[in-house]
């Protein structure tokens, strides 16, 4: 075939021109992705193994000497079930929510401004979706392991009833997709260390008031209708309606709001990196 | 001893007529400085320590006031709903009995004191020594590297005092309190925890070169098994036997146990109360003087 243009320097396939999200996205999401597998477990595989341990705490510590002074609690569908099993469930969706925002904030905040990691990635051929992408199904992978993990404890602990539990691993998966997506455009606003605290005085009232520990009708409506805004009230929701099987529509709207949040946090996020660094 | 033998390098007098006719002080001379510092160190470092929390005042000031807040509201109205409609029944000790709501109180606010210490003995210490260096500054000089460890202790307390003093405004508000005469002792008692608890910590944090995940496995399995099994959400006998000895090691129990016979007047065996206080005292100083020692150490290498 005759020659037309001028002879590229780099490979065809790195020519951003004429593919899809060509500028944002290099499908090199695996890059990224090895890159942090390697870094996280060469240096502090205890603290990440350790990190399943937490929601296992709440459970033993709130299941049984909570649960021996409160008894039974109405779960989904209303029926009546122990207190272990109303907060496990609960738990796992917190979890889930607590390894994602830590990951996407603290972690990346370090990455951003101190180990200037992006910097260094955003000037090779990745683009700034290809890190957004790289780094969150890291912290997806370390969430499905915690959720297996704790989904055994639950087992073990008897608290599994029905086989649909089995949905609650990739289901923490979503809910951590979520906050992930949302977290590392969040972070990078950040300037200094304190203003993460921000991001604990979110996640507290969030992590207490979402109705982990006892049934939202204890408040006035119109706070109700605030903690259903929240994120964390519909992963908890889904989980408990998947660990005693009782599917609705309800469920699949859970699942939606995390779609749209996903989704919109995805956005967000490869905007962010762009207007940083390729201006 | 006068100024003039203590400096050695005497100061003429036209100069001391010049400064008296000013109304200016004689500015110190060197030894002068390095025997204040001898005598007052431990509280020149707590001021610095003290301006530096300035720098994170907000964070202070967030968490001081938004905390119990956010847990009285969550635990003791939210969770209490759960607890106070079951069967359960919170002994005062003398006969009757108290709501969950001023059950939980008083380990709600010797959590916070405990929090405090368990932030400021951990990354702040390893960062004097490693990161930002504060510690080596006041070393070079006559301070010595126990009135660091002084200075430290006096900061972080002042710290746990705003912590814990509009924590305890908080119970009043919320009605979380019985016997206000003397609950508001709580404040230092849940100080007192605090103490207790961090100053082990500072010691162990002074040990450490570097931070390999050390502290997030302190706060992991150590922190946070205390805040869970401590008799804070729930007494301790409803926890399995095999379990209980957590309760009884933990500051966090032994500062939970001494505000709830304060705050509603709590009964038990006064030898119980004083083996309380005795432990907390005791953990704080044996802290205290491995603080000293691995300050003096590190520092002297």
């Amino acid at each position: 075939m005759e020659q037309t243009t001028a002879p590229r320097l780099a490979p065809a396939q790195l020519d951003p021109k004429g593919r899809f999200l060509g500028s944002l996205y290099a499908r090199n999401i695996r890059a990224v992705f090895a890159r942090g597998l390697k870094a996280t477990w060469g240096s502090n595989y205890a603290v990440m193994i350790s990190g399943f341990v937490e929601p296992v705490l709440y459970l033993v510590a709130m299941g049984i000497g909570l649960g021996s002074l409160i008894g039974t609690v109405a779960g989904p569908g209303g029926e009546q079930i122990g207190y272990a099993n109303y907060i496990a469930p609960a738990l796992l969706a917190v979890s889930a929510m607590n390894g994602a925002v830590y990951d996407s904030t603290m972690n990346v905040f370090f990455k951003l401004n101190y180990a200037k990691l992006y910097e260094g990635m955003l000037a090779t051929s990745l683009g700034p979706l290809d890190v957004a992408l790289g780094e969150i199904l890291l912290a997806l992978l370390r969430g499905a392991m915690y959720a297996t993990g704790f989904t055994a404890v639950m087992a073990a602990m008897g608290l599994v009833t029905s086989p649909w539990a089995l949905l609650m691993i990739p289901a923490a998966v979503v809910v951590a997709f979520g906050f992930a997506s949302f977290g590392m455009a969040i972070t990078s606003y950040m300037k200094t260390f304190q203003q993460l605290e921000w991001v604990n005085f979110v996640m507290l009232p969030m992590f207490l008031f979402s109705a982990t520990f006892y049934p939202l009708s204890v408040y006035p409506q119109g706070l109700q209708w605030v903690i259903q805004a929240m994120p964390l009230w519909h992963g908890v929701e889904m989980m408990r309606q998947l660990s005693v099987g009782m599917l609705t529509w309800a469920t699949a709207g859970h699942l939606l709001y995390f779609v749209v949040m996903i989704g919109l946090g995805l956005v967000l996020t490869t905007g962010r990196l762009r207007s940083l660094f390729l201006k | 001893m006068t100024e003039h033998q203590l400096s050695g390098a005497p100061v003429g007098d036209a100069e001391a007529n010049r400064h008296a006719v000013l109304g200016l002080r004689s500015p110190l001379t060197p030894e002068q400085t390095a025997s204040r510092t001898r005598r007052f160190g431990a509280i020149y470092y707590a001021e610095h320590w003290i301006r530096r929390m300035r720098g994170y005042g907000w964070t202070v000031l967030m968490t001081a006031v938004g905390t119990p807040l956010v847990y009285l509201f969550g635990m003791g109205v939210g969770l209490a709903s759960l607890v106070d409609t079951g069967d359960a029944a919170f002994d005062a000790g003398d006969g009757t009995t108290v709501s969950y709501l001023v059950f939980v109180a008083p380990a709600l606010l010797a959590t916070a004191a405990i929090m405090v210490a368990a932030e400021e003995n951990t990354y702040m210490v390893m960062g004097g020594f490693k990161w930002h260096r504060t510690y080596y500054g006041p070393n070079a000089s006559p301070l010595s590297s126990n009135q660091l460890v002084d200075g430290h202790l006096i900061g972080f307390s002042v710290r746990m005092l705003i912590t814990t003093a509009p924590y305890f405004l908080f119970l009043l508000l919320f009605g979380a309190v019985e016997q206000p005469g003397t609950a508001w002792l709580m404040i230092f008692t849940a100080a007192l925890g605090g103490v207790a608890f961090g100053m082990p910590l500072m010691a162990y944090s002074a040990s450490l070169e570097e931070d390999k995940g050390q502290f997030a496995m302190v706060q992991r399995f150590i922190v946070m098994p205390l805040f869970l099994f401590s008799g804070t959400f729930f007494p301790l006998e409803s926890l399995p036997g095999a379990i209980r000895w957590i309760g009884w090691i933990s500051p966090l129990w032994h500062s939970t146990e001494l505000g709830r016979i304060l705050s509603y007047g709590y009964a038990e065996a006064p030898a119980l109360t004083v083996v309380h206080v005795a432990y907390l005292l005791l953990l704080g100083f044996v802290g205290w003087v491995l603080a000293r020692r691995n300050f003096t150490r590190r520092l002297g290498k």
